[in-house]
């Protein structure tokens, strides 16, 4: 098989890519892929990655970057996951939850977990996204972590690790609904060669857990999404997902807690309010318990919900949980809390609070990743490998005086997906957000997710508020396997329509057969 | 001064609040003036009045302090919040057996009371203190003569002044100006326990400061603040009178420092407004 | 029964109608002014200018000389001041990006690209004159009534809208007419006022007055059917009212600002067009106040908002 120009060569000893196993050599499932790519030259690329662009900007869907609000690229070439990939993939996620729920039931609890020294309890206690306003607040379907993202890489070896885990408020969502609408539309005569799992049925998995989870004895739960309002990068995605739920918008302003219940100020008067879907942050939430200068919360809110009148979701306090050194800890929680051992590896990691750690660290400092244990949005990580000396320094004096305050890991060359960069498809470096909601009683796992791409040649930090990009993402569902469960819009092979028909001389692309969209 | 066994009923009146330059439109509050029930005290009753009137509600936070609420949204110029108490306290036993200084250091104890040990906001003190605490005060074997002999140090550099602080005065700038009243004495106190490695906190309640009173008289007393620090158990100690806790002092809640157990915290909208004072009556009635 | 919209989104569309036909009207009494000045160059313009001020609620101190330039800097071009055809424009534009959502798609492109074209449209009104400026500003006004009335339904979101738009009428159309009452001499004359009010073929067709003042004003406020008649804007606003009460589950609370509206309504209904004149200045005012009162009657029933509260801790000081 000859790959044009079209495709830059890969180099298996740098990473491993998902799409060739050897330059030149696609792995069976992108075979089809690259067969139709392979006919196509830079002008056609470019075109079709600018209708992308143009589809993305017609609707609204952007972020905002340095206060700008710009499109967020999404590259034209989708990341697949195979059936049999995904199934171990989610079952690690759904443990991963499980894991963490047990964690912070037991952390704002009776502390067992901290009583047996599996985690110490200073690095709980000294957290500052501990939040001892959560004691004693447990939610109702003893969900905490109704939405969670739990980051996924692919390393050389091509296994899957856990980067992060997200279990305050994961964004991204969104993007991965209007990215499998942009491709659709866009590049729809893909999917007839693949049978992928929908995405659409995020909305309403979230609104039932949302409800599952409303105040005991409320038949009819109203919930809403709070959003800090307009100026919010991940704005959009409120906007949408509120839409798609059909539930209200609100902003701190138009609920009102009186004697521990919440309202909704409405032109018909005051609306009990029994779930929200809060896209704000702990310390901004409530201005009687934390900040006091918050004009985006609701004074009052968390003694509602230690009334039991309203439900908060995700529940306060989880970032206890996001500490990228309790990381370091999870594949004991999973040992201690299920009695299983984990089914997916974090990537390795140092505690520099460890005297032999820090030592080693410092001496190899550029052979490390060195993150803050309390940064996000990628914000203050030191990639060893392509930092400069002086960078190493600076870095070495801070981690000598503040050990506690990172964790070292073994810098993973990320796995690589074909983009198109400079009128050219080149290897980039990608990482995976799944989403995965819990219900109480259930742990649903998106089939899909971010795929994002870290564009600059070689760069490994790959988030959307440092200049990212994004890849629709396959998954795969498998022939073999049972039929589909019910609610699941599996596509069907669209072979007996892939014959263009011809209206006026022009032809028209085949587009999905069978799945309506469900949503607008 | 009390006697091993000996207890004391009393009755206590405690009155603070806001008043807003204008009007409040609305507002949240928290209160914790509600004394605890515990071994060495018997609430025998307690009542929280509000005005203007407003539902109230209550909890128990995380360091078990139990907590009204209430919030109001008709205009008003003035927030009023009465406590009320009748607690019969009970003397302890003055001989506790303590463990050795050294046992504070190991690595389980260390975690436990992790919370207790680490500074805080209003707990933070400057190196160049520690270090001089170090030289004045080596610690001793047994914890109670070291905690003694931080106490004494601590009253021979800070004066107990009313009303030369702010509520949100640190330990180090209490140092500094070596003048506080007890909450600051407290802090301070604390602070420098916690560098030894004495697990240390803050207990906020009454005092009713006439020993001599008789019964059913009734004596100004004080909003008060005392440390307790772990020697196995935890001891209560009064920096500010450099005494033990006896019949004489009530616990209203305990914590890491101040900020922990406010007295009266809340939001409000509306133009500014400033403290009411606190006024504290107590009297023995038993 | 509707469920009640969000309060700040019932306000912010109630403003966005407020503030485009702010613009809109304002834009058509400059318009008429800038005509009268031009048809007498021998006129006190000072006066003039003064007057128009007075009666957009902006009185200026009659020591202080105000020509043509000062009404287009402050009046027209004005961006901060809401009162501004400028600054009406851009409150509404900003309204209305907060309450996105429920608006249609293309009410928001409307508002929006006419945001974008004003410094276009503002340099070639320096070419040309700002009656250019005045009618871009009118032309989009009417796009945006028009898409308001054709592209959402006609709900919660139609009627503050149109609420908006119609207690804003009713207080401009009383300014309007004020013109002839305030040095009356230096003013536009009664037939000019009847084109600024768009009005003038649907007077002629159903008059017989001529350009009898008595008439002309007994058909700017009293007439049921022309639009932007006092007596029609309140007809709407009140429907509007109804249509609100009738979907909600406030029955039991009485609609101050119904009331108001229907009281105007009445003495209007009892005027003697005959003695229109003699009575114009209590009517003006009557509608000012109107309108004004059923602002705040509606602000409090269905906003009652204390907008981005700011919380300060207790005993700060």
């Amino acid at each position: 098989m000859m790959i044009t120009s079209t495709f830059i060569d890969i180099d298996p000893s740098q990473a491993w890519d998902e799409v060739f196993s050897a330059p030149g050599v696609p792995r069976p499932i992108y075979k089809e892929i690259v067969d139709i790519l392979q006919n196509f030259n830079a002008d056609d690329l470019r075109f079709r990655f600018d209708q992308l662009g143009r589809t993305f900007s017609e609707r609204g869907v952007t972020f905002a970057l340095g206060g700008e609000e710009r499109p967020f690229p999404l590259d034209l070439i989708p990341r697949i996951i195979t059936a049999i990939e995904w199934g171990g993939l989610s079952a690690g996620i759904q443990q991963r939850v499980h894991a963490l729920e047990a964690f912070l039931n037991d952390v704002y609890g009776h502390g067992q977990c901290l009583d047996d020294g599996i985690v110490p309890r200073a690095l709980i206690t000294s957290s500052p996204n501990f939040c001892r306003e959560a004691k004693g607040i447990v939610p109702e379907n003893a969900a905490r972590i109704t939405v969670s993202g739990i980051d996924i890489i692919r390393d050389e070896t091509g296994n899957f690790r856990v980067l992060e885990d997200n279990v305050r408020i994961p964004s991204g969502v969104s993007y991965v609904i209007e990215n499998r609408r942009a491709m659709t539309q866009s590049f729809g005569s893909l999917f007839s060669h693949y049978r992928v799992h929908p995405v659409d049925e995020y909305p309403a998995r979230l609104l039932r857990a949302l409800r599952r989870s409303a105040p005991e004895g409320v038949r009819n739960p109203t919930v809403v999404v709070l959003t800090p309002g307009v100026h919010n990068p991940a704005y959009f995605e409120h906007v949408l997902l509120a839409r798609l739920m059909g539930v209200e918008l609100v902003e701190g302003s138009d609920l009102v807690v009186m004697s521990n219940n919440v309202h909704m100020r409405t032109t018909q008067g005051e609306r009990p309010v029994h779930v929200i879907y809060r896209r704000i942050d702990d310390k901004w939430l409530d201005p009687l318990q934390f900040r006091p200068d918050s004009i985006v919360g609701v004074a009052g809110l968390v003694n509602a919900a230690r009334a039991k009148t309203v439900t908060i979701a995700n529940a306060l306090g989880n970032g206890v949980a996001d500490d990228k050194l309790l990381y370091t800890y999870v594949p004991e929680l999973i040992r201690y809390f299920l009695g299983e051992e984990p089914l997916l590896d974090n990537v390795e990691s140092y505690r520099l609070g460890d005297a032999e750690s820090l030592h080693e660290v410092l001496e190899n400092l550029e052979k490390y990743v060195v993150k803050p244990v309390d940064g996000s949005g990628g914000k203050g990580i030191v990639i060893g490998p392509q930092a400069d000396e002086r960078t190493l320094t600076e870095l070495r004096a801070i981690l000598r005086g503040n050990p506690r305050g990172f964790i070292a890991q073994r810098t993973v060359a990320l796995s690589t997906v074909p983009t198109f960069v400079d009128n050219h498809l080149a290897p980039r470096h990608v990482d995976l957000r799944p989403f995965a909601i819990n219900d109480g009683e259930e742990v649903w796992v998106l089939p899909g997710g971010l795929t994002r791409v870290a564009l600059p040649k070689g760069a490994l930090v790959v988030n959307s508020s440092q200049g990212g990009g994004s890849k629709d993402t396959w998954v795969l569902a498998d022939e073999t396997l049972a039929p589909t469960p019910p609610g699941a819009k599996a596509w069907t092979r669209a072979a007996a329509h892939s014959v263009a028909p011809s209206v006026n001389g022009s032809v028209r692309q085949p587009g999905p057969a069978a799945g309506s969209r469900g949503d607008q | 001064m009390s006697t091993p066994g000996s207890s004391a009923l009393l009755q206590i009146r405690h009155v603070t609040g806001f008043v807003y330059d204008g009007i409040a439109e609305s507002s949240y509050n928290e209160a914790r003036m509600t004394p605890l029930a515990l071994p060495r005290q018997r609430v025998i009753d307690a009542l929280l009045t509000v005005h203007p009137k407003a539902l109230q509600s209550t909890y128990r936070d995380y360091f078990d302090t139990i907590v009204t609420t209430f919030d109001l949204h008709e205009a008003h110029d003035r927030l009023e919040v009465l406590a009320e108490a009748t607690v019969e306290t009970f003397s302890e036993n003055p001989n506790q057996p303590s463990i050795t200084f050294g046992s504070l250091h190991v690595a389980k104890l260390v975690d436990t009371y992790a919370e207790y040990l680490a500074p805080t906001t209003r707990t933070t003190m400057s190196t160049i203190v520690l270090d001089e605490l170090r030289e004045h005060v080596p610690p001793r074997d047994d914890i109670h003569e070291t905690v003694q002999a931080v106490i004494t140090w601590v009253r021979d550099r800070v004066t107990y002044v009313r009303g030369s602080t702010l509520v949100s005065s640190t330990a180090q700038e209490v140092w500094a100006q070596r003048q506080g009243v007890c909450q600051d004495l407290t802090h301070v106190t604390i602070a420098l326990l916690r560098s030894l490695g004495i697990p240390s906190r803050y207990v906020s309640g009454y005092l009713h400061s006439d020993a001599d009173a008789s019964i059913g008289e009734m004596v100004v007393g004080e909003s008060h603040a005392w440390v307790e620090y772990f020697c196995g158990d935890w001891v209560g100690i009064d920096p500010t009178n450099g005494s033990g806790i006896g019949v004489h002092h009530v616990i209203v809640a305990k914590g890491r420092e101040y900020g922990d157990v406010p007295p009266l915290k809340g939001i409000y909208n509306g133009g500014p407004s400033r403290s009411l004072g606190v006024v504290v009556e107590i009297t023995r009635v038993g | 029964m509707s469920r009640g919209m969000l309060s700040r989104l019932a306000e912010l569309l109630y403003w966005t109608g407020r503030y485009v036909e702010r613009a809109d009207d304002t834009s058509r009494i400059v318009d008429a002014y800038i005509h009268r000045i031009a048809e007498d160059p021998f006129g006190d313009l000072n006066a003039a200018c003064h007057s128009l001020f007075a009666i957009l609620g902006m009185e200026v101190d009659a020591s202080i000389p105000i020509n043509q330039e000062t009404v287009l800097t402050q009046l027209v071009y004005d961006q901060l001041n809401p009162s501004a055809i400028t600054g009406a424009v851009l409150a509404a534009h900003e309204n209305a990006r907060r309450a996105r959502e429920v608006i249609s798609s293309e009410m928001w492109v409307c508002l929006n690209s006419t945001r974008n074209d004003l410094g276009l449209q503002r340099r070639e009104a320096e070419r040309v004159g700002p009656a250019s400026y005045l009618k871009f500003v009118r032309d989009r006004s009417a796009l945006f009534a028009g898409l308001t009335d054709a592209t959402i339904s006609h709900d919660e979101t139609w009627w503050f809208l149109v609420l908006g738009r119609s207690l804003e009428r009713i207080d401009m159309t009383a300014r309007l007419l004020e013109s002839r009452l305030l040095a009356a001499e230096h003013s536009p004359d009664w037939l000019t006022l009847l084109r600024a009010a768009g009005a003038m073929e649907s007077y002629l067709r159903q008059s017989t007055g001529g350009s009898d003042p008595e008439a002309i004003a007994a058909f700017l406020i009293l007439d049921r059917s022309f639009p932007r008649s006092a007596y029609h804007s309140l007809t709407v606003a009140d429907r509007c009212l109804e249509d609100l009460t009738r979907a909600g589950a406030r029955s039991d609370v009485v609609n101050q600002a119904r009331r108001t509206i229907r009281m105007a309504q009445t003495r209007l209904e009892y005027s003697d067009p005959r003695s229109l004149l003699s009575e114009l200045p209590e009517l003006l005012e009557l509608l000012e106040q109107t309108s004004a009162a059923a602002n705040d009657q509606i602000t409090s029933y269905y906003f009652r908002q204390i907008a981005a509260v700011v919380w300060e801790a207790e005993g700060a000081t």
